[in-house]
């Protein structure tokens, strides 16, 4: 009976120190001094969420970045967008900083965000040597708090309008009836498409903006003004543009769908006429390979009767940040020396991922004046250059995604029915409510 | 419905069944160690429990009462303003209705089939019984993620589902499931049947199993059908499993989170959410707002807590 009782009350005072262990504040300082993953000082741990597209580029960064420093070595997590941003919330929330990798990939609509509402997760670039004024101040505007930048630009967001040329003609048209276009006249000739094909011309997931929020800008519209106040309610532009949206599917010419995959599903599958999105789809668009030469490019429909509209827009784009406990050294200097400064890394990535480069001297690389067979013999990318410096500047501020979630909310209530004055006044008391 | 805690009924069954005798007003040494011995055993999980599950609650609370973006966090003035804020919030609203109403509708269908298949698979004349139980048990071990992605995907407007009808002639057009708000939800409440369903059946039968035969012999020798011997006869004996079974179950569908996030996203427009992912969305999706997400999990704490005590009172019939 003693012994037994020795050994539970031992058994007790073990579980209480085990408990009060667990739950002591960890922090005493970590030894290694770097991020996940820098004990040697030559790796560097980096999250990015696209296999076919940013992860690629890491890599191809990350051997070019090896000719120079050959102990050098990439550890890359894939990591989802949206875990991605969980993640951040955790660390930042539960000051467990030491979980930061050295470098992650951040959408350029959430840069400012976070660098507002968790300034601890990030390094300034300001001991860098990365030369801003090689890029448009548009972009680097996404990552720049304060005059101080947080993020070195990655891809441009840049809008296209991809085309199945051979449906097209199947129909009786031509890339060139698609270009410099209105809507109306789009969704015109879109039902034509329909009626004599059979394919949709476009399709996206339901419930997301995407292609509205892409209208919006191209006639330099946005959902907040100047002093970060919404104006979702009584906007011209969002209601021109949900107008087309719910038009075009209730003619058929707009196929909603329910995720990411099916959305990928409907271009590779060659289940729609075209596609409307930020140029890096055309990494996915590519995956289909025996379409190629049957795809065509070129600018965006403009919104009718809406003052400044433009055939030019853009969504999505991302930046490089680099987190507090990295190698900061490191990994400013990786990425000064490939994101930020190599003409050939740029070279590499093109014609693969379709990643096109915010780095300015990049442009002038041959290779975006090259054919592309897959695009029927186009010089895609010098067009697409083209494009991104005619797009206007989109207003993203701290409150951008719950500006977006409600106009999303709202466009889902339009196409079942509802009316979009009340949806879209509804959307802004619901953003107004999240900002108080 | 992945947190489920039975403790407080279990305790109080245990209380009742292990009677103890009367205290003595003063303890011998022998019972004053006894009594250590408990305490010895018992301490480890209590701290334990204390440090991982209170503490971590009182903690909450305490930030149910602060406001602001991130980390920086003030308390708030009046000190009630999160609980407040949650009166004037649509969406919140929106996602209460929507949890209750599956509570509603689906507890009531599972428990009721959970009953109906238990006794079938209790019946001595059926064949490959331990086949049958298998089977129907299986999706409790399967992850809550992966079968949310398995019906998302069965769901799909190319999906399973929608091949399956349009080859029957069912349906000509493809019906896009998770994009209206009626069928979005009844794809919810078909998960979690198909999910939950098997738990609680096996539940039930262990119920079943523990009747004494010479109850329902009796009831046969004094002419009793099955229909009346089932309300009247094995019924009444289910009485306190039933009770558990409709505490875990409404335990967990108020604070269901899975199946909204990864099977419709709480989509369209909200109408699918629960207020446990709302309350993910509120906290990390979208500027944090831990105070306000902390005041969300307070009134879903006290949701549970009162039907709970309602159910209790309700449906347990013991003196």
């Amino acid at each position: 009976m003693r012994n037994f009782r020795k050994g539970a009350v031992l058994a007790a005072t073990a579980a209480v120190t085990l408990a009060l262990a667990a739950c002591s504040d960890s922090s005493s300082p970590d030894p290694s001094g770097g991020g996940n993953g820098t004990p040697e000082g030559n790796t560097l741990t980096v999250w990015a969420w696209d296999p076919a597209f940013n992860i690629a580029a890491l890599n191809a960064a990350a051997d070019i970045y090896k000719q120079d420093h050959p102990d050098f070595t990439i550890d890359i997590v894939e990591t989802p967008w949206d875990d991605l941003q969980t993640k951040l919330t955790t660390i930042a929330q539960s000051q467990a900083y030491d979980e930061l990798p050295d470098i992650f990939l951040m959408q350029n609509n959430a840069f400012q965000k976070n660098v507002i509402n968790y300034p601890d997760l990030f390094s300034d670039f300001s001991g860098s040597d990365v030369d801003y004024s090689e890029f448009p101040a548009g972009v680097t505007g996404y990552s720049t708090v304060d005059g101080a930048n947080f993020g070195v630009p990655f891809d441009n967001g840049t809008a296209i309008d991809a085309l199945r040329t051979d449906i097209l003609t199947e129909a009786g048209y031509t890339v060139d009836d698609f270009t410099d276009i209105t809507w109306n006249d789009y969704m015109t000739k879109a039902k034509d498409v329909l009626a004599k094909t059979g394919q949709p011309m476009l399709s996206g997931q339901a419930g997301s903006s995407d292609m509205v929020m892409m209208m919006l800008q191209s006639a330099g519209a946005s959902l907040f003004d100047a002093d970060g106040n919404p104006t979702i309610a009584n906007n011209d532009a969002l209601t021109k543009a949900s107008e087309v949206y719910t038009q075009m599917v209730k003619d058929g010419t707009f196929l909603e769908v329910n995720s990411w995959d099916e959305y990928i599903g409907t271009l590779v599958n060659g289940n729609v006429a075209g596609t409307i999105n930020g140029v890096w789809i055309v990494g996915s668009i590519q995956s289909a390979e025996d379409q190629s030469g049957k795809w065509g490019m070129t600018n965006l429909p403009s919104l009718d009767g809406v003052s400044g509209a433009t055939n030019y827009s853009a969504n999505g784009g991302s930046s490089w940040a680099v987190s507090s406990t990295a190698d900061v050294a490191l990994a400013q200097d990786f990425l000064n020396e490939t994101f930020a400064g190599s003409a050939e890394f740029y070279d590499t990535i093109l014609p693969s991922t379709g990643a096109l480069a915010n780095w300015m001297p990049a442009g002038d690389s041959e290779i975006y004046s090259q054919p592309q067979d897959f695009w029927g013999g186009d010089a895609i990318f010098s067009k697409v250059v083209g494009f991104a410096g005619q797009v206007p500047a989109n207003n993203t501020g701290v409150y951008y995604y719950e500006a977006r979630d409600a106009v999303s909310a709202a466009l889902t209530e339009i196409v079942n029915g509802a009316d979009p004055a009340t949806a879209f006044q509804k959307a802004q008391e619901t953003v107004e409510f999240a900002m108080q | 419905m992945s947190k489920v805690t039975p403790g407080s009924v279990i305790d109080r069954a245990l209380r009742e069944t292990a009677s103890e005798p009367e205290r003595k007003p003063k303890m011998s040494a022998m019972a004053r160690r006894r009594s250590l011995t408990g305490w010895a055993f018992i301490a480890p999980a209590a701290v334990l429990i204390f440090a991982m599950n209170f503490w971590p609650m009182i903690q909450a609370f305490i930030l149910s009462f602060k406001t602001g973006r991130g980390n920086k966090l003030t308390l708030a003035e009046p000190l009630w303003y999160n609980y407040e804020r949650l009166l004037h919030d649509d969406i919140f609203k929106q996602t209460l209705l929507t949890t209750l109403l599956y509570l509603i509708v689906q507890v009531p269908i599972m428990l009721g089939l959970a009953m109906v298949l238990a006794n079938m698979l209790n019946s001595p004349s059926l064949r490959f019984r331990g086949m049958w139980r298998t089977a129907i048990f299986l999706p409790v071990a399967t992850s809550l993620v992966s079968y949310a992605i398995v019906f998302r995907t069965m769901f799909g407007t190319d999906g399973f589902i929608n091949d399956l009808l349009t080859k029957l002639h069912i349906i000509d057009d493809p019906v896009n499931w998770l994009g209206q708000t009626n069928t979005a939800r009844g794809v919810i409440v078909l998960g979690l049947l198909w999910r939950w369903t098997g738990f609680n059946m096996i539940l039930y039968l262990a119920a079943l199993q523990n009747i004494a035969p010479g109850t329902h012999e009796a009831a046969k020798l004094d002419g009793a059908g099955p229909i009346r011997t089932f309300w009247s006869v094995t019924m009444p004996q289910m009485r306190p499993i039933i009770l558990l079974t409709v505490i875990i179950s409404t335990n967990g569908t108020i604070q269901l989170f899975d199946e909204s996030y990864n099977l419709t996203a709480g989509g369209p427009a909200y109408t699918s959410m629960t207020m446990s992912h709302y309350l993910y969305e509120v906290s990390f999706h979208r500027n944090p707002n831990f105070g306000y997400g902390a005041a969300m999990s307070y009134v879903i704490l006290l949701l549970v807590a009162i039907f709970a005590a309602i159910q209790v009172r309700l449906g347990d019939k013991r003196d």
